[in-house]
């Protein structure tokens, strides 16, 4: 039990000096919790190296410990996961809806489904239709068939309206070109160049280029990453023209000469 | 899989004459959800029958050549389970099918007809040869013993190479679907138009995928064993039913253990093609939706590593002379040094510059080489202790993230690391870390194995504790399964194949870490009692408490 208790000590000890040490070199206050949950980790396993050894169980004694195991576990793994930050998937349901619109689905170039379920529907409302009618009498027009009912096709509205550098914009967020390329002083891992001053290096049609043929140019001092292809060769296929004109538009906005955007390099 | 591919045979058919089929709404779970279940339940079955076979003709074949019955004992045992665990392949396979086809219809008939030659004629072939190889090894076990021995693991050899090649195949589609054929300057689908089955086989994550599965599988069914081992443990009421669970209990453990140590290795390959393939699966795996199912990875393999080296050390606890086991100095201070060192040369030569490998490997080697001409040694007790130390350090540097967010786009300064540490959140810490979970495992082996020549073992005496720890090892390693089974379908975002073929359903968003640890609970729970089941079935059921006197023989014709 001694030993136990210096454990303990020796652990809350180590704790409280990660703690203020993480502290000292300004790490935010999550991360000074976190170091300090790894020294309780090695408390406990160090307490669990020396336990007394567990005694034999048999029978039903034994099922019952299995089964509240199990049950630890399920709980541990489950309150664990839910223990990290979650993704609010509600981000990403608004993106993929602005990503497909309007994109041809291959595997069912009829909509048959929307077909049937639109049949269905005007089936219905014709069915309400016909009882209102005859409620009512064939004089009065049902009101349902107006302009902008729910039958209407869905108004375009937002970027897609006109704002050609707004859809520009909405490009690098719904492509996460923030991934790679840092802008405006946010995003990036380096993995791509830093784009604030793009505008002054090439001319939309050759960013344009550009994003539908990463091939066509490289980035001085970015040789490795020109060689193993690292920006996607998938734009093309996967933007419409229209977006892709957006992107380079509002890219081509970006003229700040104090950030130092690597000299494009013409490959075709 | 029989009725899986028959569907595929006469599915695809049928389908592709109602190309307007609507799907089916599953209540509760949804469409995706349903699929998910009842295809990572498969695989788990699948990742058992196909990873078994590989360690129990190794353990077949270890006892022939050491004439050590126990091998035979254990080989044959999971060979059991194996049969039993193959049928629910099979209903599990034939329901994912079901399943595909009711909710995704017209996906499931393109993929059939991009894969027909696999799913109509190769995997139901392959499948029909490894039934009637399995059975034939299963059933000629007590027949083809003494002489005949090698004829029969020269059949537990054909069986795993008929599993691996079937393993082989069907990875084709599946991989396809997240790295599909693909050329420069063209379109995926004009590509896809003109490639033929083999271009789609081989594509750019297959070979890595199946390494990853094959060594996953073996690592998955070593803790099976040990799982097996643990209840017919816990059921023993003889010494000596308790001192050979004990042993099948370590030796299983050894596999699961043995596999597990090349496995993160395994799947840094597959990351590695995979971004490869498209550098924007990158930052999605690991700095945006799926960051957080990568520290969540991160906690299970510490865990599993922490748990594999406690039962090492409740292992060790039962060897008589264990106390005279000592080690040079040097390993204890390379494992200390190893992740500070491993991260340094890594950000300076990162891999696969071979420099790396001339800072690393002398260290590494060190203690095997200059151990010998250094007097200095340590107790295995304290060699170990600090090899747990160094296990904890790091699980901390694999599981401290960039920023405590689930993406990137949230990252703010309260939430993210200082910048002079961030290289803690960088691909280099992070092998480092692993290596040295890696290293450790392997130093305590090496000492357990000196224990075991120096001492005596005395088996049937571990601690009742290593018996959940068993138990714990194979729960988390069928989570962390299920865990990555997830994460590389989710890898292919809102696509049903990955650029190629949007999924226009409400459900193709990224679920939460949350929401997928549920399932994947209920998935390992669920998979868990059926494999409990199989176990009790097959292995207890097999040891009647007391021998039944037959009773007098009677005459044929007598009242």
């Amino acid at each position: 039990m001694g030993k136990a208790i210096i454990k303990i000590i020796v652990g809350l000890v180590i704790g409280a000096g990660l703690f203020m040490g993480t502290m000292a070199f300004d790490f935010p206050p999550v991360f000074r919790w976190l170091f300090f949950g790894y020294a309780v980790l090695g408390t406990i396993v160090f307490l669990i190296l020396d336990a007394p050894t567990m005694k034999v169980m048999s029978g039903g004694k034994a099922l019952v410990s299995l089964l509240v195991f199990y049950a630890v576990l399920c709980t541990v793994f489950i309150s664990g996961a839910s223990l990290w930050p979650q993704y609010d998937p509600e981000d990403e349901k608004g993106k993929i809806v602005k990503l497909l619109k309007g994109k041809p689905n291959l595997l069912d170039p009829w909509k048959a489904e929307e077909v049937i379920a639109r049949a269905k529907d005007l089936d219905q409302k014709a069915k309400e239709l016909t009882e209102r009618i005859k409620a009512l009498g064939a004089a009065q027009a049902p009101a349902g068939q107006e302009a902008g009912g729910a039958g209407a096709p869905p108004a375009t509205t937002g970027a897609a309206g006109g704002d050609v550098l707004k859809l520009g914009e909405e490009q690098w967020q719904l492509q996460e070109c923030y991934n790679c390329h840092k802008l405006k002083g946010e995003g990036g891992k380096k993995r791509g160049p830093e784009l604030d001053n793009i505008g002054t290096l090439l001319p939309q049609d050759e960013i344009a280029r550009k994003i539908l043929d990463p091939k066509a140019y490289k980035a001085e001092g970015f040789d490795a990453e020109y060689e193993k292809g690292k920006m996607p060769d998938k734009y093309k296929d996967l933007m419409e023209p229209k977006d892709v004109q957006a992107l380079a538009a509002w890219l081509s906005t970006f003229k700040n000469t104090s950030v130092n955007t690597p000299k494009p390099i013409k490959m075709k | 899989m029989v009725l899986f591919a028959l569907l595929a045979l006469f599915g695809g058919a049928a389908y592709a004459q109602a190309p307007g089929t609507p799907s089916v709404e599953f209540p509760y779970t949804g469409n995706r959800t349903a699929v998910w279940i009842v295809a990572q339940l498969h695989i788990l079955f699948a990742g058992f029958i196909l990873g078994a076979p590989i360690f129990v003709v190794i353990s077949e074949w270890l006892g022939y050549r050491k004439q050590d019955p126990r091998y035979d004992r254990l080989a044959k045992e999971v060979t059991k389970v194996t049969v039993i665990l193959y049928s629910m392949t099979a209903l599990t396979g034939g329901l994912f099918i079901f399943v595909l086809l009711a909710t995704y219809p017209q996906f499931t008939t393109w993929l059939i007809n991009h894969f027909f030659m696999v799913f109509a004629v190769i995997y139901p072939l392959l499948f029909i040869g490894e039934t009637i190889v399995l059975y034939l090894y299963f059933y000629t076990w007590d027949a083809w013993k003494g002489n005949k021995k090698a004829r029969h693991i020269a059949l537990g050899v054909l069986l795993n190479l008929i599993g691996s090649i079937t393993l082989f195949v069907i990875d084709g589609p599946t991989s396809f679907m997240n790295t599909p054929v693909k050329a420069e300057g063209v379109s995926p689908a004009e590509f896809l138009a003109t490639a033929t089955i083999w271009d789609k086989m081989f594509n750019y994550s297959w070979m890595p995928l199946n390494l990853h599965r094959l060594v996953g599988n073996v690592t998955f069914g070593g803790f099976v064993a040990g799982l097996i081992a643990a209840y017919m443990y816990m059921g023993s009421t003889k010494d000596e039913e308790r001192s050979y669970y004990d042993w099948m209990g370590f030796v299983g453990n050894m596999i699961g253990v043995g596999a597990l140590l090349f496995l993160p290795f395994m799947g840094y390959l597959l990351a590695y093609e995979l971004c490869d393939y498209d550098a924007s699966i990158c930052p999605y795996m690991m700095a945006d939706q799926l960051s957080m199912f990568f520290e969540m990875q991160g906690a299970m393999i510490g865990l599993i590593f922490l748990a594999s080296n406690y039962y090492i050390w409740l292992s060790m606890k039962r060897i008589e002379g264990v106390e005279k086991v000592r080690m040079t100095i040097l390993a204890p201070i390379v494992m200390v040094a190893l992740p500070l060192v491993m991260t340094k040369v890594l950000t300076d030569y990162p891999a696969p510059d071979p420099k790396s490998l001339m800072f690393l490997l002398p260290m590494l080697l060190a203690p095997a080489v200059l151990g010998r001409f250094i007097p200095i040694t340590v107790s295995s007790r304290t060699v170990i202790k600090i090899g747990f130390l160094m296990v904890v350090v790091g699980n901390a540097i694999w599981m401290t993230p960039h920023g405590f967010v689930p993406t990137g786009a949230k990252l703010v300064a309260e939430l993210e690391l200082p910048s002079d540490w961030n290289f803690l959140a960088l691909m280099p810490a992070k092998n480092s870390a692993a290596f040295t979970l890696v290293f450790v495992t392997v130093v305590n082996y090496i000492i357990y194995n000196r224990a075991v020549t120096q001492g005596t073992i005395v088996w049937g005496k571990i601690d009742y504790a290593s018996q959940f720890v068993l138990i714990f090892l194979a729960f988390s390693a069928i989570w962390t399964m299920g865990l990555m089974g997830a994460v590389r379908s989710l890898l292919r975002k809102y696509f049903h194949t990955y650029n190629l073929l949007p999924d226009f359903t409400a459900e193709s968003f990224t679920p939460t870490l949350a929401y997928s640890a549920w399932y994947i609970t209920g998935i390992t729970v669920v998979f868990y009692a059926v494999v409990s089941f199989a176990i009790i079935v097959t292995l207890r059921a097999s040891h009647p408490k007391e021998q039944a006197h037959e009773g007098e023989a009677v005459p044929a014709g007598a009242k």
